[in-house]
């Protein structure tokens, strides 16, 4: 997947810009500090912000192949479904309004809650669920949508440390699968242990490679500081 | 039953009764998606919105109960178009836009209406006429109401549900929620605009939302909480019609009395959330 002079706003105020580059597959991170773009930047690769100049090109995937988990859930948490029926929303991509849901589909369905360690609460209502229980359901969700391209804005925030660890070991296990994973992330031994290369971003591009040659005090000094003149430039009349 | 009937005659009861039963069918399951969707409010804004449709349609066509229905009907096209169109712009939360688009609907309804045919039959719109015989074509629209959500729900109950729990997900999959809002708010006109000749459009609103707001404390799933609804508005309704041909009254009163009383006991008693099964726990 690459980005080709991407520059995101928000009305008339620029979030992200000059983005040039390209996601392979692998565990890669976005970071930087807060209001820096990272979260707009993935709803403009999940095709849910039209960027004001150039563009997302998605190499041989549709908008089917990518499953996004946003950071607030933006789901309607108290709508009467239940686990299993939330999860088998993740077909909804794939399957459209009309086609039904197959054998191999319920299959994939029974597997995902059995991986994130739901299979026996997959009649409960989603609104019965703990913080941490929910986001393994959105997990799930994410599994069964089988998409080449994962987008996960704060995957493990606020998680307790059993369930942050299985989640951790899904996100390897999808990478060693051959996809590619795109985390915004601001815990950086999290970004350490599981990601390939970093995407350090401050409204622009800082830094763009690997862990070791981007995820230095230098680069992170400089992305705050960008940061912090940008904010003071808005705010100036 | 005449004999004991002072203000509902046999006849009407029975109209009432089987017009009731289409309610519950068509109303009740859109009203627990209204709810599930946060937009209970809604439903009571497009009961006022679409008397401006049968306004006009009374101008042009007279009483002509077709036209009242296609009036109120392309009425509630154009407010809940204008009022999502408002709402999109992001100056004004939908809930406001809602209400300003609505209760502008409803002014020029009641102006229209009480100059054009006089305050008898406002008020036959907004609080029904029951315990009046329900004519043929009345019935026939809550029948084909109640097919058409039906069907529909059917057809489309996934993408309803999706576009509910998680909007962002049909968005990032290529596809817009507008549509199936649309047609969601075009079925709960399309009931309101059956059932507002004769339980009157206030009365029909509460009979759909009441007993779906009173299923939620008896299922935890959608098609559990429709089938709940469906049946405890089929109930109030048969206690309400019974009470007012017992003891007269105006039948769509005494119905949505009755649906409040069956809410008042699923609260106490309903097993998911109920007061008393809370305590049991």
């Amino acid at each position: 997947m690459r980005l080709e002079g991407l520059n995101l706003a928000y009305g008339r105020t620029l979030a992200v810009s000059g983005l040039t580059g390209a996601f392979g597959p692998g565990v890669h991170a976005i970071v930087g500090p807060n209001g820096s773009g990272k979260s707009t930047l993935l709803k403009a690769i999940a095709g849910l912000i039209a960027p004001c100049a150039g563009r997302v090109v998605l190499e041989g995937a549709g908008r089917a192949d990518i499953a996004y988990l946003p950071q607030d859930g933006g789901v309607q948490r108290d709508f009467p479904i239940e686990v299993a029926d939330f999860v088998a929303l993740g077909f909804e991509p794939r399957l459209g309004l009309f086609k039904g849901v197959g054998a191999a589909d319920r299959a994939a369905l029974g597997e995902a809650l059995a991986r994130v360690g739901l299979e026996g609460l997959a009649r409960r209502p989603i609104s019965a669920l703990s913080g941490g229980q929910f986001q393994r359901a959105m997990f799930a969700r994410v599994m069964v949508q089988q998409a080449k391209v994962v987008l996960l804005d704060e995957p493990f925030t606020a998680l307790d440390t059993a369930t942050a660890e299985d989640l951790t070991a899904i996100v390897r296990a999808w990478a060693q699968e051959d996809g590619c994973v795109i985390m915004v992330q601001h815990d950086l031994a999290v970004v350490r242990e599981l990601c390939a290369s970093a995407l350090v971003l401050a409204g622009r591009p800082v830094a763009w490679g690997s862990i070791e040659s981007v995820l230095t005090d230098d680069v992170l000094t400089q992305a705050r500081r960008m940061a912090r003149d940008a904010t003071l430039s808005e705010a100036a009349p | 039953m005449s004999e004991a009937a002072p203000a509902l005659t046999e006849i009407a009861l029975r109209g009432a009764g089987a017009g009731a039963l289409a309610l519950a069918f068509g109303g009740a399951p859109l009203g627990v998606l209204l709810i599930a969707r946060r937009m209970s409010l809604s439903g009571d804004a497009l009961s006022h919105g679409v008397l401006a449709g049968a306004a006009m349609a009374f101008l042009i066509a007279g009483p002509n109960p077709w036209a009242l229905t296609l009036g109120a009907l392309i009425a509630a096209v154009v407010v809940t178009s204008l009022s999502s169109l408002l709402a999109r712009t992001r100056r004004l939360p939908e809930d406001a836009a809602f209400a300003v688009v609505y209760l502008s609907a409803l002014a020029a309804g009641v102006l229209i209406i009480s100059r054009v045919a006089g305050p008898e039959m406002l008020e036959q719109l907004l609080f029904g006429a029951a315990n009046a015989p329900l004519d043929r074509p009345t019935l026939l629209l809550l029948g084909g109401a109640a097919t058409a959500s039906l069907l529909t729900l059917a057809v489309f109950l996934r993408g309803f549900v999706a576009e509910s729990v998680d909007p962002g997900l049909v968005r990032a999959s290529g596809r817009s929620g507008g549509g199936l809002h649309l047609l969601l708010m075009l079925l709960v006109a399309l009931n309101l605009v059956a059932g507002f000749r004769a339980f009157g459009a206030l009365m029909t609103v509460a009979l759909m939302m009441i007993p779906a707001a009173a299923a939620r404390f008896w299922a935890t799933g959608y098609a559990g909480q429709a089938g709940f609804a469906i049946a405890l508005s089929a109930l109030s309704s048969a206690t309400g019609l019974l009470l007012a041909a017992r003891f007269g009254g105006e039948a769509g009163a005494v119905m949505t009395l009755c649906a409040a009383g069956v809410f008042a006991l699923s609260g106490l008693f309903g097993p998911q959330g109920g007061v008393l099964s809370a305590r049991r726990r």
